[in-house]
């Protein structure tokens, strides 16, 4: 039985007279990776301070770990990781060193270092100046520091913008396995291929404002009116063709004559959900 | 950030952490200038003072006095400044205190190990300036120049508050560093600047340095009286603003 750690409850917020976030909901359940997708200044950035008491919110109630996010403290933040893009490393200190920093800040023994820079692909580097670091292998080490304590929830922002493919699915790996372990991931991204391979729900934000949630294969299919098939035949040839009683006869025709090479179903992505909700592009 | 108004235990070993890690960085580059730039100082004034009146000892005293005022300027106002900016600029800071440190235990941890590079600094700058102690000597000395680190430290933590980053904590703390530093120093020239080093923590320690090295009482009452007072008072200008505005403005 997953245990509920997040839990947001009609959350706005107000910078002067903008309102940035308008009744958010949201619950985050133990081994779940939640995402919310949208595009810049959506109030990803937003929801995460409010969730991690670095900002309060201006109505609403949030519980993280059954604490109220006005009063999170340092309590809170011995269960929680969190990687934003104003998450810093000690650039004149070594891998090793900031590791080992945080680590005695937060009681983890430091036979623990090593497996966890193995484990993040560091251990060649651990003696290296933070600063020499390439930005890929700077956000791992943001990324091993906020899990070195094991946290129950861990927060990230963007966690592979501006990073190459290979760092990106490395991450990826390294945060299937912990939902695997039990650990609860509140995601932000804009990136829509992320957020379906990588979540088990996803929130689409637009303008401070959930407009979609659920999984992404119900989000896809809710959305899934227009049925639509991509054939490629051997001759080449592509044919896009709405589902109909024709269609069915063609593509039935082509199957007994052996003439298909590719045979797709269309249905929406994110990227052209959010489109269609909001007009707006993600990217 | 949001700030904590309820005062929260200090945990020993976060403690030691950061002090290890803001201790270590004291001996960079962009800080230990400071310090070295004091001792250095020292020497060269007791080199020339020695040199004008032939070695008499009451310049060695002003010399150790001069680079005591340095020292306590630059590397306790400027290193503690410039080391919470530095903290603010590369997102440590943050990252810190959403990784369970406190606010006390931050301020801590960044004050002590400035407070100990400066009182260390203080016991070289005898030597260098050649002036030998009785330990009673030695205990006023190390007691006043102690206080004075102290109260030099929390004015760098107040004035790090708005420093976004160590060009502004450098910009910030120049006129802070010229009065506390230049006033003591030229109150031989004007009665107003002695009347003003009187309740500055630099001039008393200044006028300490004198007292001690002939063999008088380090302070008086009006002197202990404006140490405590300067002591009380930065602390709690410390806390008003960091209510306010957290450590990042």
């Amino acid at each position: 039985m997953s245990e509920v750690y997040i839990h947001a409850s009609h959350i706005s917020k107000k910078y002067d007279r903008d309102l940035v976030l308008k009744d958010l909901n949201a619950d985050l359940h133990s081994g779940e990776i939640l995402g919310f997708l949208g595009p810049s200044g959506a109030g990803k950035t937003t929801t995460i301070k409010i969730l991690t008491g670095q900002l309060l919110p201006t109505s609403g109630e949030a519980e993280v770990l059954g604490i109220d996010c006005r009063d999170i403290d340092e309590r809170i933040y011995e269960q929680i990781g969190i990687v934003t893009d104003e998450s810093g490393v000690y650039e004149r200190m070594s891998v090793y060193d900031n590791l080992k920093y945080f680590a005695r800040i937060l009681g983890v023994p430091l036979t623990q270092l090593d497996p966890l820079l193995k484990r993040i692909g560091l251990y060649e580097h651990r003696k290296k100046p933070a600063a020499k670091l390439s930005k890929g292998e700077t956000q791992r080490l943001i990324l091993a520091r906020a899990i070195l304590h094991r946290p129950k929830v861990l927060f990230l922002d963007e966690p592979t913008s501006g990073l190459d493919p290979s760092t990106a699915l490395e991450i990826h790996r390294m945060l299937r396995e912990l939902r695997e372990e039990g650990m609860a991931v509140f995601l932000t991204t804009h990136n829509m291929e992320e957020a379906t391979k990588l979540c088990d729900r996803v929130a689409l934000l637009n303008e401070g404002v959930i407009v979609e949630h659920g999984t992404p294969e119900e989000i896809c299919l809710k959305y899934n009116t227009v049925k639509k098939y991509r054939v490629q035949l051997r001759d080449g040839t592509k044919h896009f063709l709405l589902q109909s009683d024709e269609t069915a006869r063609r593509i039935s025709a082509w199957l007994l004559e052996n003439q298909i090479e590719t045979l797709h179903t269309c249905e929406p992505t994110l990227e052209t959900v959010f489109l269609e909700v909001t007009g707006r592009e993600l990217q | 950030m949001k700030k904590t108004l309820t005062v929260r235990p200090v945990r020993i070993r976060k403690l030691l952490a950061i002090i290890d890690v803001k201790g270590r960085a004291l001996f960079s580059k962009n800080f230990i200038i400071m310090p070295v730039f004091s001792l250095g100082f020292t020497f060269l004034m007791q080199l020339l003072y020695a040199r004008i009146s032939g070695g008499m000892a009451a310049m060695n005293a002003y010399a150790l006095a001069m680079g005591m005022l340095m020292n306590i300027s630059m590397t306790g106002i400027y290193c503690t400044a410039a080391s919470l900016a530095e903290e603010k600029e590369k997102h440590t800071l943050r990252t810190l205190m959403t990784s369970s440190v406190n606010g006390l235990e931050f301020f801590l941890g960044s004050l002590i190990p400035v407070v100990l590079m400066s009182e260390a600094v203080n016991v070289l700058c005898v030597f260098i300036a050649r002036i030998s102690m009785t330990p009673a000597q030695w205990a006023a000395y190390l007691g006043v120049t102690f206080a004075v680190s102290v109260i030099a430290a929390v004015v760098g933590m107040i004035l790090g508050i708005f420093a976004k980053n160590q060009i502004s904590a450098s910009t910030i703390t120049t006129p802070a560093i010229l009065v506390f530093m230049m006033i003591p120093m030229f109150t031989g020239f004007s009665d107003t600047l002695k009347t003003i080093g009187m309740f500055l923590f630099t001039g008393i320690a200044f006028d300490a340095v004198a007292n001690i090295h002939n063999g008088l009482p380090a302070l008086d009452a009006q002197g202990i009286l404006v140490l405590a007072a300067e002591l009380v008072l930065s602390a709690v200008l410390f806390l008003v603003l960091y209510r306010r505005n957290g450590f990042e403005r």
